[in-house]
């Protein structure tokens, strides 16, 4: 990226808290701090990768940063607009240029509709094409994406698991995006099935020049696909940096903990394994100081008391970490 | 080596309205005493109805229609339901991937342990509880007398499925079945189940079949591997020449379409693939099921079944091209 040009996507300082309530007038009794205070950058054409264990954060991130769930603080810059200073109505135009792809292609696609009206829906919506220009539009997404136009007319129940993120892909592509936040897209897929997908959405990256928010709890996955990569642990991001920056020198020990505990496909392979002891704390009351440090195998007794931030160790890498 | 499992050309087929559906078709293999097989497969591969053949659990329309299941040398398959009862949860035992739907909310873990006791054993109430608690502390479940008497809603998944490992040991079965046991879990808490397994293996000479998308997962257990697609067993082997030297096209494709840690050494913009998707059961091609997904595929490969045959000695592969 040329020096001073804006990344595509800043998100400083997001938050997000849900409140508990309790009894009869259900008065507020704590909050559940899904994502706490995460900031990151997201250059045009890259792929950000947001991994992270189930309950980090991660996908409420996601839908945080599309406005799909309203944040309670930050900022969230696209395009260089705020869209948390948007009205609804600049919001939903501005929607066209940030689509999502869901996890369950099952949930996701309306089962009363036909393929051609969801992935027409788009057009619809922002009163973009109409009649034989819309089909027109329905067709060559289809094709687009891998699948036989012929097929508009069918329901998604007729479709494999692949076939119909297929679909859901084709429906965010079709107004042409510049931002793609994908949760989870293939975690639903079986082995054989991913790989073609995330060839798809490689092959996609490619050709309309697409930014992608990756979001997923399967590294290797997030490793191949991304440019870029945030380690998420309750509400935090403990590490940022390159795929290969994370992957290969991992630097704080939840990362390093994590990338052990992936089981590689070899059964040659040397397992030096860090197993983490305990579950992941509940994010409703996170341990003090840092909130890794139950689990943490290194931890100090600073790390009980004082909370590290996310400060830069060498260029483009961020750990938030005491003992780094 | 003695085996405590051997399947003899089994077959389960389904039969539906639209036709029959042969969900497990001939599948042969054997777990020796203390040995973990390996079954891995994408979904619809037939190896969770292998398990629910091996236990007796295929419902209607599923029926087993032939083979032989023979646990420490005597046939299941020829049990009446009221023995097999006492063969369930006694000698052989399940585990299954999601352990809150497994678990009995309304009950205490500790009693849900002591239960599969009772049920098989002549002990007092008391002693099936210590029993209980005993297995609780054998997986590594921390405080394990006041755990016991927790609901399973106060329990983490990684704890669940602890408490359905214990349960699965507490009768000391001759074999365990466990079922995608650790997909339902996160990476971190994954680690931790396939370290207690491995660590329950050696200390109970376990002998285990581990049924697994997750060829990470499988790689880390297994010793032996069996590769199902389409009902079939397509290559069976030491899981060391499956992972190093696989010889089934469907194989080598599975081995190669996932994305490894460590890919970024050397960016590769693109996976291997396998083109197209399972078959329609109903509708299976003549030959190789795999065929039509091939990249070695002949005339030959269409025209009749093809039979599982030795590669070498413990390597047994179901491809013409092999």
């Amino acid at each position: 990226m040329p020096d001073g040009a804006e990344p595509l996507l800043r998100v400083r300082n997001l938050k997000k808290y849900f409140p508990i309530r309790r009894g009869l007038l259900s008065h507020i009794a704590g909050h559940v701090k899904a994502v706490d205070d995460i900031s990151f950058d997201i250059n045009k054409g890259e792929t950000f990768g947001l991994v992270g264990e189930s309950g980090c954060g991660k996908t409420t991130a996601g839908r945080a940063i599309l406005r799909l769930i309203e944040p309670d603080a930050g900022t969230v810059r696209f395009d260089s607009i705020d869209l948390l200073q948007l009205r609804k109505q600049e919001l939903r135009r501005k929607r066209r240029d940030m689509q999502i792809i869901f996890q369950d292609p099952y949930a996701s696609l309306n089962p009363r509709m036909t393929i051609r009206t969801i992935v027409g829906e788009p057009f619809a919506i922002h009163r973009l094409a109409a009649g034989l220009e819309r089909e027109h539009r329905v067709a060559d997404l289809l094709k687009t994406v891998g699948l036989d136009p012929v097929m508009m007319n069918r329901y998604p129940h007729e479709f494999s698991g692949g076939q119909r993120q297929r679909i859901g892909i084709a429906r965010a592509l079709a107004l042409k995006p510049k931002l793609v936040v994908a949760d989870e897209p293939v975690s639903a897929l079986d082995v054989s099935i991913q790989a073609q997908i995330i060839n798809l959405l490689a092959d996609l990256q490619q050709q309309f020049g697409l930014t992608y928010l990756f979001i997923s709890h399967a590294i290797p996955v997030i490793e191949h696909i991304s440019t870029r990569i945030g380690v998420m642990y309750l509400g935090e991001l403990v590490e940022v940096g390159t795929s290969a920056q994370i992957c290969l020198a991992p630097k704080h020990p939840y990362t390093q903990a994590l990338l052990s505990a992936v089981p590689i496909p070899d059964p040659a392979a040397k397992k030096q394994r860090i197993v983490l002891h305990g579950d992941v704390p509940t994010p409703i009351n996170p341990p003090s100081g840092c909130r890794f440090h139950t689990r943490c195998p290194i931890a100090v007794e600073r790390c009980k008391t004082e909370e590290p931030p996310l400060r830069q160790i060498e260029d483009g890498r961020d750990v938030s970490c005491h003992l780094v | 080596m003695t085996s405590v499992l051997e399947v003899k050309n089994l077959k389960t087929y389904f039969f539906t309205e639209q036709g029959i559906i042969k969900a497990v078709d001939d599948v042969s293999f054997s777990v020796p005493k203390g040995a973990t097989l390996g079954l891995v497969g994408e979904s619809g591969c037939g190896k969770s109805v292998t398990a629910m053949s091996i236990t007796r659990l295929v419902s209607a329309p599923g029926r087993i229609v032939g083979g032989e299941v023979l646990l420490n040398g005597c046939d299941l398959l020829s049990k009446s339901d009221k023995e097999m009862r006492q063969v369930r949860g006694a000698q052989i035992a399940m585990i299954f991937q999601e352990p809150m739907t497994a678990l009995n909310p309304v009950f205490e873990v500790g009693f849900q342990i002591a239960e599969a006791v009772l049920a098989h054993e002549k002990v007092s109430k008391r002693e099936a509880w210590s029993r209980a608690v005993e297995a609780m502390k054998a997986v590594s479940i921390p405080d394990p007398e006041k755990r016991a008497k927790d609901y399973p809603h106060r329990l983490s998944g990684g704890m669940r499925q602890r408490i359905m490992i214990a349960m699965a040991l507490v009768c000391h079965p001759a074999l365990v079945i466990a079922d995608e046991p650790t997909t339902a879990l996160d990476v971190t808490i994954q680690a931790q189940i396939i370290e207690l397994l491995d660590k329950l293996r050696e200390e109970y000479h376990l002998s285990l079949i581990l049924i697994s998308h997750d060829l990470g997962v499988v790689a880390e257990v297994a010793e032996t591997v069996a590769v199902m697609y389409a009902g079939k067993i397509v290559e069976i082997g030491r899981a060391i020449d499956i992972f190093h030297n696989p010889k089934h096209p469907y194989t080598e494709g599975l081995l190669r379409s996932v994305p490894r840690l460590g890919s970024s050494v050397q960016k590769k913009d693109r996976l291997e693939v396998i083109e197209g998707m399972v078959p329609d059961l109903l509708r299976l091609p003549d030959g190789c099921s795999f065929a039509p997904r091939c990249y070695k595929r002949t005339v030959e490969c269409t025209l009749s079944p093809i039979p599982l045959e030795h590669v070498s000695e413990n390597h047994e592969v179901r491809c013409i091209h092999a």
